[in-house]
């Protein structure tokens, strides 16, 4: 059979094509990264309430990316919900032990994030500590709840 | 062993929903012959040529080709009787995607391993049989009807079959495809020592090249014999068939009521 | 009223035996012993339904990623929430829109192609021929083009939706003023690779194999006129928009809908 190396040509990088499309969905779009497991520490941080955090969040210092959620789960010892850390390798060792861990809103309607900010405490969280100081995600219901029986009992 | 016919069909019934087709059709094939199956349009000759094929499925009868019964054979050997058949069809049915020498070379790639350069000189040569070798580069759409065919036919006989099907070789030719087609299926029929079963209802054609003739009507064998005593059989509806005269025992008329009262009839009018 | 349930019944076994042939069909198809000549087949028909149908693909995919972002921010900008465009864009591309609109662009464009072209084959006798030679139409066929459809499909769904964001980020971030970091941040936080994108692969592997299936299963089928080939073309491209789309609510009810 007669061959036609430009039929072959296009089908080569169509199929070229559509992986490194694939790639640029995986990399670009839905932000998985290549970074070795040994390249992050894990932190836990026990919340009264994590309001719509899911899995994958950011976790941000000063606005900056330094870290994701891995997993949430309820601890059945205080009933509240664990959530598990993982922080870039470098920050190991830079945090004091008493840093806060907040869970912010982008913006009114945005995705919830952890939020951490240092405190002054001269010994440093290592792999596996746990966040002490956190401060629960806001709810818009209870706040609202809150204002309106502050209204009432005025 | 040699006088024994190639082909056998005993007797064959064949219907297709509820018309009935063929209801007892016998038919012997001598071998090393051109047998010309006769008979008018829409008698089902086709569909004969598709059962000896094995493509369709009769409902009582066999069909014997060499021995075997072909539709009593499991697929992969029916596709190994198929080696030794070549059927040129009505419209010549080559493979529109592939040039004239990929058609002819076909059978040969699928059946055998022969290396390329064998390939090629056996396809050469069919198609010098068939005087298209010059054409070999071209695509079956830029052939004209006659020269498809006659790819059709070197594809045909690409294997050197033992049998060649040939279903209405000659409809829609013209006198001088036509005449080229009858001098190839002769000539071949002789060279190769093929047996040649022609299904046709150009009666002077396939008169002129068959050694022995059957006439098919209403689903079953009107006459058979040699090109010469068909001629001159006394049967009205044979001498009409082969005569090609217009009305006669196949009416001219499609059945209808008596042609003033039908005139008369004012219920139809409104 | 005996007559009218008669006929209903009779309906039902039409469109049982029709399936059930389908079904063998596939089967029989679907088992072809690829060898290098097959590879080649299939490579052939990679261009044909998939190359040519790269160029609309493409175009509908930007158009569409476009309106979204367009459409989307004017929705999201009344709620401050514009940076959660990025994130809109991509989720309804990757887990509908590019399964969806792709399978129902290839079904137009390639699905009907593939019927015609089987029919034509079919009306010309090639197939009978081939089977007289020896050679399964099945296998050198249908099989090849079955194939092609089912890699080429999946294939143009991820090109859809490349196009798609990038077409989002067009309007959204340089005609309407979204912020590229929110953009791409906000998709990077919602979006997830199993579950969104990988979702929507399956789907579109779906939708490839039943928009294929009903195409070369039309092509194979349908009666060898003029008429037939025009009728079964039709009716490709009306059974496979149908189909893509009633089982577009199923795939989602069961990925998205939360019965788990």
């Amino acid at each position: 059979m007669k061959r036609s190396k430009t039929m072959e040509l296009g089908v080569g990088l169509f199929m070229l094509a559509g992986i490194l499309g694939l790639l640029f969905l995986g990399l670009r779009v839905s932000g998985l990264t290549f970074t070795m497991p040994t390249d992050t520490f894990r932190l836990e941080a026990n919340f009264a309430n994590i309001g719509s955090l899911k899995p994958r969040a950011r976790v941000t210092m000063a606005g900056v990316t330094v870290g994701r959620v891995t997993a949430i789960e309820l601890d059945t010892d205080w009933y509240d919900a664990r959530v598990i850390l993982e922080l870039d390798a470098e920050l190991e060792g830079q945090l004091s032990r008493d840093t806060t861990a907040a869970i912010l809103t982008a913006g009114l309607l945005g995705e919830q994030y952890i939020g951490l900010t240092v405190g002054g405490d001269p010994e440093m969280l290592v792999d596996g500590d746990t966040i002490r100081d956190t401060q629960s995600a806001i709810v818009l219901e209870e706040l609202i709840q809150q204002f309106v029986s502050n209204m009432v009992s005025d | 062993m040699i006088d024994s016919p190639l082909v056998e069909v005993k007797g064959l019934h064949f219907s297709r929903g509820e018309k009935t087709i063929f209801s007892g059709v016998e038919l012997q094939i001598p071998r090393g012959r051109i047998t010309a199956i006769m008979g008018p349009s829409g008698t089902g000759k086709t569909t004969l040529l598709k059962l000896i094929g094995g493509q369709l499925v009769p409902d009582v009868g066999r069909v014997l080709i060499d021995g075997h019964d072909v539709h009593a054979l499991s697929r992969k050997a029916l596709f190994g009787l198929r080696r030794r058949m070549g059927m040129l069809f009505q419209s010549g049915a080559l493979f529109s995607d592939l040039s004239v020498f990929e058609n002819v070379a076909f059978p040969l790639r699928v059946h055998t391993d022969l290396p390329e350069a064998m390939v090629r000189d056996l396809v050469l040569m069919k198609l010098q049989a068939v005087g298209l070798r010059g054409a070999r580069e071209l695509m079956p759409s830029e052939l004209s009807g006659g020269m498809a065919r006659r790819v059709a036919l070197a594809r045909a006989i690409a294997l050197d079959p033992d049998l060649v099907l040939y279903d209405e070789p000659f409809v829609g030719q013209d006198p001088i495809s036509k005449g080229v087609l009858v001098q190839l299926i002769k000539k071949l029929n002789q060279a190769l020592g093929l047996t040649s079963v022609v299904v046709s209802h150009d009666i002077p054609e396939a008169l002129s090249i068959a050694d022995y003739v059957y006439v098919i009507a209403d689903g079953e064998v009107m006459a058979h014999g040699t090109p010469t005593s068909l001629d001159v059989d006394q049967d009205p509806r044979v001498s009409q068939f082969v005569h090609g005269e217009p009305d006669g025992p196949v009416p001219f008329h499609y059945p209808a009521p008596e042609f003033y009262r039908d005139i008369l009839n004012q219920e139809g009018r409104s | 009223m005996i007559e009218r349930i008669l006929g209903l019944g009779r309906r039902g076994c039409d469109v049982l035996e029709a399936l059930g042939r389908s079904a063998l069909f596939l089967a029989q198809a679907a088992v072809g012993v690829p060898s290098r000549e097959g590879w080649y087949l299939w490579l052939r028909q990679m261009h044909f339904v998939g190359v040519l149908s790269l160029a609309i693909v493409i175009v509908s995919g930007l158009f569409i990623g476009m309106v979204l972002a367009l459409q989307g921010y004017t929705i999201l900008v009344d709620f401050g929430a514009e940076q959660a465009l990025g994130q809109m864009v991509a989720l309804s591309l990757l887990r509908e829109l590019s399964p969806v609109v792709a399978a129902l662009l290839f079904a137009g464009r390639a699905g009907s192609a593939l019927t015609a072209e089987i029919g034509l084959m079919k009306a010309t006798e090639q197939l009978t021929s081939m089977e007289m030679i020896g050679v399964d139409p099945l296998r050198r066929v249908v099989a090849p083009r079955l194939w092609a459809g089912f890699v080429a499909l999946p294939l143009l769904t991820i090109g859809f939706s490349v196009v798609g964001v990038y077409g989002g980020y067009l309007v959204g971030v340089e005609w309407l003023g979204v912020f590229e970091g929110s953009y791409w941040g906000n998709m990077q936080a919602s979006v997830d690779f199993i579950d969104d994108v990988g979702n929507g692969m399956i789907k579109s592997l779906v939708f490839a194999l039943v928009v294929t299936w009903i195409a070369v299963f039309q092509g194979y089928d349908l009666v060898p006129t003029a008429e037939g080939i025009s009728r079964a073309t039709t009716r490709t491209v009306v059974y496979s928009s149908l189909a893509v789309l009633g089982l577009d609510f199923v795939l989602t009810a069961v990925m998205f809908g939360g019965f788990s």
